[in-house]
């Protein structure tokens, strides 16, 4: 498949695209009932749009294209009470979080569409262990080149970004010490990591030429990148983030992504240089174990940091781009819990020392998905 | 295993002192055919637990079907050999049966959440017409047929539970999971719990004289529900109680757990209340209390499934020749009504209750079978009423041994049907 020319799209728009978890109410395990959601949801007027995922316990739930922080927030809000209204009609629950803490993968079922059937019998288990969810943010480019350009710019705050969404610290039953172990089942992918180092859509379009030519990648969904440009939206996509336990806090995370690429685009703060990428594999393994309190490897300075005191830098040097995008709601949601808490995973890991069953835990995500407890 | 052989013995014993001079049973059978002398019911409750196990284990591997299916088949053969169990259920049977179907209405009954009820109309709509219409079917049915209005209306009630010991037993050993499953259990907790309120209320309704008048029936029915609820109540709190301070993932405290609602069900059988009503209350209140997630493992493990392979080799164990001879074709019209009555009102009701068509049909089929509730039903109108319960015995029963085979099969095929089993597809519910 060739890659297609990249649709234009007005700049710094915003898509968010969040894959839930499905479960009973019962011991509040996965439930592989995706089919019935969309059923339901199907007769439903909403904006953006809902649809399978890999595993029948997963849905994902999109915005259309939103201009700020406070148009994803009020979809999201939208596309949620939907959701809900069918989830009750069916008696399950929803959930965020980026991984289920204790389903057991090899239980897992394959939803019934061609691609998912050839993903499944190409990557075996590694596909079933794909039951994970996270949240995907699209950034609207006006051009191929900008787009690559904001790619690289971007991916100097990848860990910032782990660090501030990571929220699966358990997987099948055990707390793993990471804050995202989700990051870990994408990283076994083989073509997992980043793009290359490439600022032209020339250049980039003959790297995708050579891939296709070794047979090794099909079509842009081969490549699991971190961050990686979607030429039919026109957008690039951040794909790091673990889906987190509210929508407020999933607007929140797009609006401060929306942020710094305007920093970046307009402002232009550092000059874009491959050496960037010595320290970001590092990093970004600081950002999924740790969390905020992972240490952050300037690249261009080398000095060391706590990814929460870079995280705090940039929330200073984003105020007046917050302010023109009205996200300033979305910078306060996150500075609160960097000054509070912590991530999800903190929460998370809190409430299971409190409850001391997974299974609770669980069901108290779900309250907390459905807006009904903070 | 270690634990569940020594407990059950110990009870079996016990009871089998209480109830000398009992009907005929396997073990003075075995004894007059000059078999050396079995020390004690020991021999018998080992005897079917080796042949349960086996007969299960063999269909596993050479069948797909579910274990079950072996289980009913080696009390199948029992019977043929003339050894069946006895009606009404008395002795060892009784208890076994008591026993393992309070396991499974108790984990049932757990499963119910009534919120769910009133957040889908449809699906409170299908609980209530599918039993109500199933009685009136088999009522009418049967008084064509030529049968006394009491009797009619005696099969009516119990051809209202769908099979709570299938429903269970089948969606765990094939790990089903999905609507069609979750409804199942719905819908069968819900229908076992209308045919025993209503079997109260039908005795209640017959002492009062053959004219019947409402203010005794409901009295009984008060009373027989009322002492039922305070059972019920009190195995609820006390499993809470368990819950809070013990994991009950933990086998020692699922010992606990099975110790409490046997003892729930002696209470039952002490005190005269319905001993399906009170394990199945018992669950349905600790659910619909707390919203807190209830794990344990399924059938209270091994030594629940002791209890449950014993209900099944029981279960299919109750019929003779001359039983089906008797009940044949009136059995046959009461399944046909039933069948047809639950599978209509399922099926037209699936829109309205947010399930597809397809689905609909899948939990039609789930209803089908009809199992050791409707043994314990009988058992209990041949008790208080043993005119009545003679004339409905043989179709009962004949109406159970001709699903008791099909029944987890049809529950096994719908589930599939439905996309609901490991491994199978589910596209066409989208």
């Amino acid at each position: 498949m060739s890659l297609g020319t990249f649709a234009t799209s007005r700049a710094l728009t915003l898509g968010v695209e969040l894959e839930l978890q499905i479960v009973n109410t019962q011991d509040y395990d996965l439930a592989p009932q995706a089919g019935d959601l969309m059923r339901l949801m199907k007769d439903r007027k909403i904006p953006g749009d809902v649809k399978p995922e890999i595993t029948r316990s997963m849905i994902e739930m999109a915005t259309g294209i939103c201009s700020d922080f406070d148009q994803v927030l009020s979809e999201l809000r939208e596309i949620r009470g939907a959701l809900l209204d069918s989830a009750r009609q069916l008696e399950v629950g929803l959930c965020g979080g980026g991984t289920h803490p204790f389903q057991q993968w090899s239980q897992q079922r394959i939803y019934e569409t061609p691609r998912f059937h050839q993903v499944s019998e190409l990557y075996g288990y590694l596909s079933k262990q794909f039951t994970i969810f996270g949240q995907h943010v699209h950034v609207g480019c006006p051009g191929p080149d900008q787009a690559l350009v904001l790619l690289h710019g971007l991916s100097r705050y990848i860990p910032h970004l782990i660090a501030l969404a990571a929220a699966s610290p358990f997987v099948q039953g055990e707390d793993t010490g990471f804050n995202s172990a989700r990051l870990n089942s994408v990283f076994a992918f083989p073509l997992s990591g980043r793009a290359p180092f490439v600022q032209r859509w020339e250049d980039f379009e003959t790297f995708y030429a050579k891939m296709t030519r070794t047979g090794v990648v099909s079509s842009m969904k081969d490549f699991y990148w971190d961050i990686r440009p979607k030429p039919e939206f026109g957008t690039i996509e951040v794909r790091v983030l673990d889906t987190p336990l509210t929508i407020e806090k999933a607007a929140a995370l797009a609006g401060y992504i929306q942020c710094l690429a305007r920093w970046l685009r307009v402002e232009r703060p550092f000059e874009l240089n491959e050496d960037d990428y010595l320290p970001y594999t590092f990093n970004r393994f600081q950002a999924c174990r740790f969390g905020l309190d992972g240490t952050f490897v300037d690249p261009t300075t080398g000095e060391h940091r706590t990814l929460r005191d870079d995280i705090r830098a940039t929330f200073a040097k984003l105020e007046v781009h917050a302010m023109e995008l009205k996200a300033e709601e979305a910078i306060q949601i996150l500075k609160h819990e960097v000054d509070g808490l912590g991530n999800d995973a903190a929460w998370l890991r809190q409430l299971h020392a409190r409850e001391g069953m997974l299974a609770e835990v669980v069901r108290q995500q779900a309250r907390r998905w459905a807006g009904r407890e903070r | 295993m270690a634990n569940g052989g020594p407990v059950t013995s110990a009870r079996v014993t016990q009871n089998n002192k209480q109830n000398e001079g009992d009907d005929m049973n396997l073990n003075e059978l075995l004894s007059s055919m000059h078999f050396p002398a079995p020390p004690d019911q020991l021999w018998l409750v080992a005897l079917v637990l080796v042949a349960g196990a086996l007969a299960g284990e063999a269909i596993a591997r050479t069948t797909r079907l579910p274990r079950l299916v072996g289980y009913t088949l080696a009390g199948g053969v029992a019977a043929a050999a003339g050894m069946g169990v006895q009606m009404p259920l008395d002795g060892s049977a009784r208890l076994v049966i008591d026993l393992a179907l309070a396991l499974l209405l108790f984990e049932i009954g757990c499963r119910v959440r009534l919120r769910w009820l009133l957040r889908n109309p449809g699906l409170m709509a299908t609980s209530l017409l599918e039993s109500a219409v199933a009685a009136a079917a088999v009522y009418v049915a049967l008084w064509q047929l030529g049968l006394e209005p009491a009797a009619a209306a005696a099969c009516a009630v119990l051809a209202v539970p769908a099979s709570a010991a299938v429903a269970g037993r089948v969606a765990q050993e094939l790990g089903a999971d999905g609507q069609v499953t979750q409804r199942m259990t719905h819908l069968t907790a819900l229908n076992t719990l209308y045919g025993v309120l209503a079997l109260v209320m039908l005795s209640a309704v017959l002492q009062a004289g053959r004219a019947p008048h409402w203010l005794p029936a409901l009295q009984a029915l008060g009373t027989s529900v009322a002492s039922a609820l305070l059972l019920a109540a009190l195995l609820g709190g006390a499993v809470a109680l368990v819950a809070r301070r013990l994991d009950l993932r933990n086998e020692s405290a699922v010992l606990l757990l099975l110790g409490l609602v046997l003892l729930a069900v002696s209470g039952a059988r002490w005190v005269g209340a319905s001993t399906l009503l009170v394990p199945l209350l018992a669950g349905m209140l600790l659910r619909n209390t707390s919203d807190r997630p209830w794990v344990w493992p399924r059938h209270f493990g091994t030594a629940g499934g002791v209890l449950v392979l014993l209900l099944f080799v029981v279960v299919g164990s109750a019929w003779s020749v001359p039983v089906l001879a008797a009940g044949g074709l009136a059995a046959l019209v009461l399944l046909l009504a039933r069948s047809l009555a639950k599978g209509l009102v399922v099926v037209l009701l699936s829109r309205w209750s947010k399930l597809s068509l397809r689905q609909g049909v899948a939990l039609a089929v789930t209803l089908t079978p009809l199992s050791a509730t409707a043994l314990v039903m009988l058992s209990e109108l041949m008790r208080a009423e043993p005119g009545l319960g003679a004339t409905v015995a043989p179709i009962v029963l004949t109406a159970v041994a001709l699903v008791e085979l099909v029944g987890p099969v049809a529950v096994q095929l719908a589930l599939r049907f439905a996309g609901e089993l490991p491994g199978t597809s589910a596209k066409e519910n989208t």
